[in-house]
């Protein structure tokens, strides 16, 4: 097959051509209360095709092989239409020509897991929650996603590299009276299956704050001072920031990439903020992105201050600055988007004590629930929180939502605490693709004011 | 029919094959120049079995793939005792969607209608970083059981958005259309963008407290999501919904109707079946306020004791595709509309709130009624739009604050997005908003 795929990205009049083609295998396990409602093992597989010719764009996704040679094509000619259109022609940054395989090894991978022990370990899990006290409901999915995929284009690029990872994930209903709450869970990221199995304990604490959480009351609306526990300050550094560090955003907003010269002061100096695609354990990790580039660390915020983007070869070009290997796609039916690996904050100083102690009237704000991020306006959730009133925690509240604008709040980081801690499930959506792939590493941050939605 | 349902036959106790062909053109621009030209050929096949009464299922790109109904078999002897059977032959009502002309259209047509309609934009405002996309899907899909569904749709649509980046502020305006016919540039849409443009430049804060909220067509889903969360059979299976039992109640405002609309021909996503091959229909899924039925899907329907309402659609708030297992969600959403326009609406508003999207609604509690986004939209300040908000936070509850409606506008708008729907602009009377 990379023969072939070399042959026909080789054989095209473009100025530069690449073909991914993926094969696909996933494994599905989906528990709705005590019903299992879907069990499925199946591949899939298809073809991406990218063109750059004579300053024009064009790409195309096909199910069937044998249209590759047609459609790559067909896409540089596309290209050629489409760069006549244009004022200002595109073009790559120079990338090294990477021809090697990069297959993923760990001591308990999960392909050598049988399926019935991995539907016996959801099956568990769903139980267990299912048996607790005061729950309605739960669903439990073993979700696990093996790719193969080979990339070739017309610089001489041949890679074979693998994608292998799996999550069991769900949430967990809670009920009294017509209170109802819902607590998420995700375990492993990687593929060490050692990371899904034995984690009862850390269920058994998600069952106990859905329970808690019957008694909470639900936050109050209005202008407060917050710390964001690890999992908090990940989904607001992605959702808020991270979306904006990626190039391909910034491209064609002339008054946001103005706005966001490197350079720019976005916080105070303890803050720092990096992009890392070789972080061990975490969901995001990878050797070569989907454009064929190495992925490496980039620092994004250093001592608050605008470091470094994420980019693809085009806007590495475009705008001047290194490549980082952040092009991705999540299937083969997709193009590559700029997209982070595993962002992070690096541990600062504080104490998680001294930072509640620093709060006279405010939230400590647990779980991330999600997230959306517009430009520089950014809204998330809470799965519950803690009031803090006098310096200390006080009782656990629900139904929470923050929102604000991305630059007064980066601003408004005033203490970063002394350990970080890892996401275990990706779950980013951008242009039309959701992404396992994209993970966080984080300390909890205190942000001196902003937004709290209650209902 | 397939020979994969005629294997089938005597290998598994029944089968359903779903089969979706999708031929796409995409044509981008951006900040007013050709971003990218895209064209996609894709096919993609669920085949679901019951075997020795166990549910099972397997995903491929053709039906002709070696070893589907062996590996769905297999998944089979894991699965869970299915409960109900897939569909059986049907009459389908008839819902034209393939228009010749709209499937012909090539990346060149659509380079045309998004040129034209930049340069009428430009010829306004020559000053915004405008994006125009022009898309064209045709899309072919099978459904056939081995209980004798025999369904087979061809469709192709058209659609056209433009939007561009509001200065001095990261968010932007986006108004979008589509058609089953060729679009030309479309002069009301180009219009109302302008003036929605226009609103944005200058920012105005509302008061905080309990508003009057205007919601464009664009907001619907902030309700209707909702809404959709409460009248799915899983939810009423599980009795986690807040309108479990409630048939026949009044559960919004007497001035809300809501109509599944799912099979009006020349209308967006219009089809004569359901991704389970169940027939679609049209009726009120809100009558005046009042509760007339739920969304059901084969699996539900047999759990509660009912039939299929034809609402399977392979559909999740964050996915949808061939491998999304069916679930009961909204065909095609229709609101009626009131009797003046949404521009009298604001003029009689002295202090109230336009939304035409809101941000954050899945961290919500929307499964119980609840939404708390942020709030994209405009200010209304004396009966004129005063500027566009910024930090603002919204948040209620469709069970309680939709129980006031006060009025609906006599324009429709189609959304799209989370749902298909077409929706009047409706202004509830009082919801809680807070701001800085």
């Amino acid at each position: 097959m990379k023969e072939k795929l070399a042959g026909i990205v080789g054989g095209l009049s473009a100025d530069y051509v690449d073909l991914r083609y993926e094969e696909n295998r996933k494994t599905r396990i989906s528990y709705k209360g005590d019903q299992l409602v879907e069990v499925a093992t199946y591949e899939t597989s298809g073809g991406h095709v990218r063109a750059y010719n004579k300053g024009g764009k064009a790409v195309a996704s096909f199910s069937d092989p044998a249209r590759a040679s047609g459609m790559a094509g067909a896409v540089a000619a596309s290209a050629a239409i489409a760069g006549g259109r244009r004022d200002k022609p595109l073009r790559l940054a120079d990338a090294p020509v990477i021809t090697d395989s990069f297959p993923i090894r760990c001591e308990h991978d999960l392909r050598s897991v049988s399926f019935k022990e991995k539907l016996d370990l959801a099956t568990h899990y769903n139980q267990m929650i299912l048996a607790a006290a005061e729950i309605a409901t739960a669903e439990t999915d073993y979700d696990e996603f093996v790719s193969h995929r080979i990339f070739v284009n017309s610089e001489g690029a041949t890679i074979e590299y693998e994608i292998v990872l799996a999550n069991i994930l769900g949430f967990i209903v809670s009920k009294r009276g017509s209170v109802m709450q819902r607590v998420r869970f995700a375990f492993g990221g990687d593929a060490d299956f050692s990371r899904i199995s034995g984690r009862d304990d850390d269920l058994k604490k998600r069952i106990a704050y859905a329970q808690q959480l019957l008694d909470a009351q639900p936050a109050k609306a209005g202008l407060f001072p917050v710390i964001l526990d690890p999992s908090e300050s990940g989904v607001f550094i992605h959702e808020a920031f991270g979306h904006l560090s990626e190039a391909d955003g910034l491209q064609n907003n002339p008054a946001f990439r103005e706005k966001l010269q490197l350079g720019a002061r976005l916080g105070r100096p303890i803050l720092n903020v990096y992009d890392d695609p070789s972080l061990p354990e975490h969901p995001g990790t990878y050797v070569v992105d989907d454009e064929g580039v190495l992925g490496v660390r980039t620092e994004l915020i250093t001592q608050g201050v605008l470091s470094g983007r994420l980019h693809s070869r085009e806007t590495a070009a475009e705008f001047g600055e290194p490549l980082s290997g952040n092009m991705r796609a999540v299937g083969e039916i997709y193009t590559p988007v700029v997209r982070m690996s595993n962002i992070g904050i690096d541990a600062g100083e504080d104490e998680f004590d001294d930072m509640v102690a620093s709060i006279e009237d405010g939230y400590y704000l647990v779980g991330a629930k999600g997230g959306q991020t517009s430009g520089d306006q950014f809204t998330f959730g809470a799965q519950w929180g803690y009031k803090i009133e006098g310096g200390r925690l006080g009782p656990m509240v629900r139904d929470i939502n923050m929102s604000g604008e991305l630059f007064s709040t980066l601003q408004a980081i005033s203490m970063v605490g002394n350990q970080t801690e890892g996401s275990e499930r990706g779950g980013c959506g951008k242009a039309g693709q959701s992404n396992r792939l994209s993970g966080k590493d984080t300390p909890p941050i205190k942000i001196d004011k902003v937004t709290i939605g209650g209902v | 029919m397939h020979r994969l349902i005629e294997n089938a036959k005597g290998a598994v106790d029944q089968a359903e094959l779903y089969w979706k062909r999708t031929h796409t053109v995409d044509v981008s621009y951006q900040n007013n120049q050709l971003q990218e030209i895209a064209e996609d050929d894709l096919s993609s096949v669920a085949l679901r079995v019951i075997h020795q009464g166990k549910l099972g299922s397997t995903f491929a790109v053709s039906p002709e793939q070696d070893g589907l109904i062996d590996q769905a078999k297999t998944a089979a002897a894991y699965g869970d005792r299915a409960s109900f059977s897939f569909a059986p032959a049907a009459d389908f009502p008839q819902v034209e969607a393939l228009n010749p002309q709209t499937a012909e259209l090539r990346s060149e047509d659509l380079v045309e209608l998004c040129e034209a309609t930049r340069d009428a934009i430009r010829a306004s405002r020559d000053d915004l970083a405008l994006g125009v996309s022009g898309q064209m899907q045709k899309q072919t899909l099978t459904v056939e059981t081995t209980e004798g569904a025999n369904a087979y749709h061809e469709s192709a649509e058209t659609a056209l958005s433009i939007g561009a980046p509001i200065k001095g502020a990261g968010i932007g305006v986006y108004r979008w259309t589509g058609s089953v016919s060729p679009l030309s540039p479309p002069q009301t849409m180009i219009d109302e963008f302008l003036e929605w443009y226009g609103w944005t430049e200058k920012t105005s804060t509302p008061a905080t407290g309990k508003l009057p909220v205007l919601f464009a067509p664009d907001a619907s889903f902030l309700y209707l999501l909702p809404l959709w969360a409460g009248l799915e059979g899983g939810a009423l299976e599980k009795r986690t919904s807040p309108i479990t039992d409630r048939l026949g109640d009044q559960i919004l405002s007497e001035k809300l109707t809501v109509m599944e609309d799912s099979i009006s021909p020349g209308s967006i996503g219009a089809r004569p079946f359901d991704d389970e091959g169940v027939p679609c229909q049209r009726r009120a899924i809100i009558e005046n306020g009042v509760l007339r039925t739920y969304l059901l899907d084969q699996r539900t329907a047999s759990a509660l004791g009912q039939t299929s309402t034809g609402n399977a659609v392979k559909r999740e708030l964050f996915g949808e595709g061939t491998e999304t297992k069916p679930t009961p969600w909204p065909i095609r959403w229709m609101i009626p509309t009131g009797t003046r326009s949404y521009r009298d609406i604001v003029a009689d508003l002295d202090e109230a709130l336009l939304l035409y999207y809101g941000m954050g609604f899945h961290s919500g509690n929307y499964p119980q009624g609840q939404f708390s986004i942020q709030a994209i939209g405009f200010h209304i300040r004396s009966g004129e739009v005063v500027g566009r908000l910024e930090n603002t936070m919204v948040s209620a509850n469709i069970y309680e604050d939709f129980q006031h409606v006060r009025e609906i506008s006599s324009e429709q708008g189609n959304a799209l997005g989370f749902l298909n729907v077409r929706a009047p602009y409706i202004l509830v009377d009082s919801v809680q908003v807070a701001g800085l």
